[in-house]
């Protein structure tokens, strides 16, 4: 059986051009760019290319502004965590509800640490209020603001040039880092134009088919940042740790491939989406799709299901080939649904039963159809099984509501 | 997380779903039995009903004909429930034989399910047992007459320990006996209380102190760790990340108080105690007294009930040496 891969907000397949780029690396110029012979030189001069190829696709920002780390974890931490160590006397820090645990867990470790934090909540659409995120900047007293650009869960935009504007003209003080793991390759991103005021730029390689275990981290010169990484002077002392050359070359050539093929692929892959999203909603009663009102990535599709739970539907969904994920509580190492969609106020009905498809360039026609065959059916045996639903009338029982407040 | 579901699992959630033949899918018309647990809100939830072939004299002598479902959940809650009819229809059991179907029957039925999701298990028997009150109560049949614990000290709603789940103290009680469930993740992969906010592991009254009460005697066998926090009084911790490190007197001071709050009386309770002998920059030398210096478990005890709230409370860099 033909798998259908529609998890590309978790990772990406390597790209067969970005794989081509990197071999070389691996056996023929696997020399460390630090040393001092000949051949090494070689490898040194690829992990140039490759890091003036990523500052070209930034806006032609200074390459030297452009750090490779290991993963956009690492990116992450090292911006908040490096922020703060630069900057001992602000303690207050901005950032959402609906962040990545990248930076979520690391805000809430700085609490503990004895920072305030301003999470700003979302509202049903998953925008933020603008007038609510001036509110939460303090003059004088923030340190940074930290918002992701694309959110994982739901694909939904921040406004991050409006907002790094807004924080700079308050005051040019507070850093602003935004989290562009979903976004990079998928929107433009121009450093010296619309988002000249974004300070720290955080992503990896594996969401735009390049390989798991390399990331970036833009660092606009000026911007204080203590390093994260200690004990060597690669990337001029500002993360240390020997340079994964065919990674980096990896990583490029995957920034290159995503720039060179974007208008075409965004599009296809947005029509793509949009068909499927739409099909669903006609073909299944009782189905949201989160996210749907505000500006979205054209890949992503959230949708719940009103009184079934999403991981049945995975597993169903996977019996079928098809791979997608789930914000239930069931698929998460906690008991409570993703925090996304809590943060959405996605009604209690249907914040167990979501399920997100995220699309690539490599996705067909063929792959929607096969989930437009299967989930329809996938939703209506689970509704069989629920006990808020009758089946014969294909919606919930009209006593539904009697079950379904938590016993006390 | 990849699916670490049996075979069996797999195979009786995919012929429930696709509503194969000899699957028990659905509800008995007008049934002699109904029992539900759990909520949508929770993430999941069951109705179950059986059919009696009845007596015509004595109600206690009904056997189960026939069992059904509805189940709201993931994969292995719905197989649950499939393995529950079954195991209910097989024994021809009177509902009151029934109620010694325990989720470990599930379980085993099932051959094994994750640790995480033993609550599935949990709430099949829940809902069985429920199942069968209702049946009695139907049938005019006494169960406290019988002997069968009808758990009447939850009627009225016991305070709420774990508010995410809305559980109460006397349903914790009774199923951390029942289950046998001795640390804090035990009761959250049965029955999910504490697996939310968890904020009711260590508050006075929250689950730890509820595992301490019922397995009191035992606590040196356990991991010690949630043991010792859950005596701490709620009391914010010293501000150690004000960027001003401690000054060696005031470090000591610090241990010291630790120590006395929170570390002897725990010990004293076990006819124990502890002395510092010593205290180089984070190293902390102790001697254990009393009935710990002979412990077996002195190198956890040191480890789980003093070194670790003095991570948490002065420094995490702290390590205890044994004198």
């Amino acid at each position: 059986m033909d798998v259908v891969y529609v998890d590309n907000n978790a990772t990406t397949q390597v790209a067969p051009e970005v794989i081509a780029a990197m071999e070389p690396y691996f056996a023929q110029t696997y020399f460390n760019p630090s040393s001092m012979y000949d051949p090494a030189r070689d490898a040194a001069d690829a992990l140039g290319q490759a890091r003036q190829t990523i500052a070209r696709h930034l806006g032609h920002v200074d390459p030297k502004q452009v750090l490779f780390t290991s993963c956009a974890t690492e990116s992450n931490n090292t911006a908040l965590f490096g922020t703060a160590r630069a900057n001992p006397g602000r303690r207050h820090l901005v950032t959402t509800a609906v962040e990545h645990p990248a930076v979520l867990e690391v805000c809430k470790d700085m609490a503990r640490d004895g920072y305030e934090v301003t999470f700003l909540p979302v509202d049903r659409q998953g925008n933020l209020d603008v007038g609510q995120f001036i509110r939460a900047i303090r003059p004088g007293k923030t340190l940074l603001v930290s918002v992701m650009h694309a959110n994982n869960e739901t694909g939904v935009i921040f406004p991050i040039a409006e907002l790094a504007r807004l924080t700079k003209e308050t005051d040019p003080a507070i850093v602003f880092h935004t989290d562009a793991t979903q976004s990079m390759g998928k929107l433009p991103i121009d450093l010296e134009g619309e988002y000249r005021h974004v300070d720290l730029l955080s992503f990896s390689g594996h969401k735009l088919h390049a390989p798991k275990g390399v990331g970036a981290l833009f660092v606009r010169r000026g911007a204080p940042c203590r390093p994260f990484m200690i004990g060597g002077h690669q990337e001029e002392g500002r993360r240390a740790g020997t340079e994964n050359v065919p990674y980096i070359v990896a990583l490029a050539r995957a920034v290159e491939l995503s720039a060179q093929t974007h208008d075409e692929d965004a599009a296809r892959i947005k029509r793509l989406r949009d068909r499927l999203e739409t099909t669903l909603l006609e073909r299944i009663p009782f189905v949201e799709v989160n996210g749907q009102g505000a500006p979205r990535l054209p890949n992503t599709s959230n949708i719940s299901c009103h009184y079934i739970e999403g991981e049945g539907m995975l597993f169903g969904l996977s019996e079928d080939g098809i791979c997608a994920s789930s914000g239930s509580a069931c698929t998460s190492g906690s008991l409570e649904p993703s925090h996304v969609l809590l943060a959405l106020q996605v009604p209690f009905t249907a914040v167990h039963g979501s399920v997100r498809f995220s699309l690539s360039r490599y996705n067909t026609e063929a792959d929607v159809d096969r989930i437009l065959e299967t989930f329809p059916r996938v939703v209506a045996s689970l509704r069989q099984v629920s006990p808020y639903w009758d089946a014969a009338a294909n919606r919930p029982r009209p006593d539904a509501d009697r079950l379904i407040q938590p016993k006390s | 997380m990849a699916w670490q579901y049996s075979e069996k699992t797999k195979q009786l959630f995919m012929d429930a779903v696709h509503g194969k033949p000899g699957t028990h899918l659905g509800e008995v018309d007008d049934p002699d039995g109904l029992g539900e647990h759990g909520s949508l809100a929770c993430g999941d939830a069951m109705r179950f009903t059986f059919r009696v072939k009845k007596h015509p004299t004595d109600p206690t002598k009904d056997v189960i004909t026939e069992a059904r479902y509805l189940t709201f959940g993931c994969t292995s809650a719905i197989a649950a429930s499939e393995a529950l009819c079954r195991l209910i229809e097989q024994g021809h059991f009177t509902p009151i034989q029934a109620l010694r179907v325990q989720n470990r029957d599930i379980v085993e039925f099932l051959d094994g399910l994750p640790e995480q999701k033993i609550h599935c298990s949990v709430m099949g028997a829940e809902a069985l047992e429920s199942a069968v009150f209702n049946w009695a109560q139907r049938r005019g049949v006494d169960l406290a007459k019988l002997g069968v614990d009808i758990h009447a000290d939850e009627q009225d709603e016991g305070r709420i320990v774990c508010k995410c789940f809305s559980m109460s103290e006397p349903y914790l009680r009774r199923k951390i006996n029942e289950l046998n469930l001795r640390t804090i993740p035990e009761i959250t992969n049965a029955i999910k209380a504490g697996g939310a906010c968890m904020s009711c592991h260590h508050i006075p009254g929250g689950l730890q102190d509820l595992l301490d009460e019922i397995w009191g005697a035992d606590k040196k066998l356990l991991p010690i760790l949630p043991a010792g926090m859950s005596n701490l009084k709620p009391e914010a911790p010293p501000k150690r990340s004000d960027g001003q490190a401690l000054s060696p007197y005031q470090f000591a001071k610090q241990v010291e108080k630790i120590i006395e709050q929170y570390v002897r009386p725990m010990l004293q309770r076990d006819g124990g105690g502890v002395e510092i002998v010593d205290i180089k920059d984070t190293l902390v030398y102790c001697r254990l007294e009393g009935a710990c210096s002979g412990c077996a478990a002195a190198g956890q005890t040191l480890r789980m009930m003093i070194e670790a709230p003095l991570k948490e409370r002065v420094d995490e860099r702290i390590r205890v040496i044994q004198v």
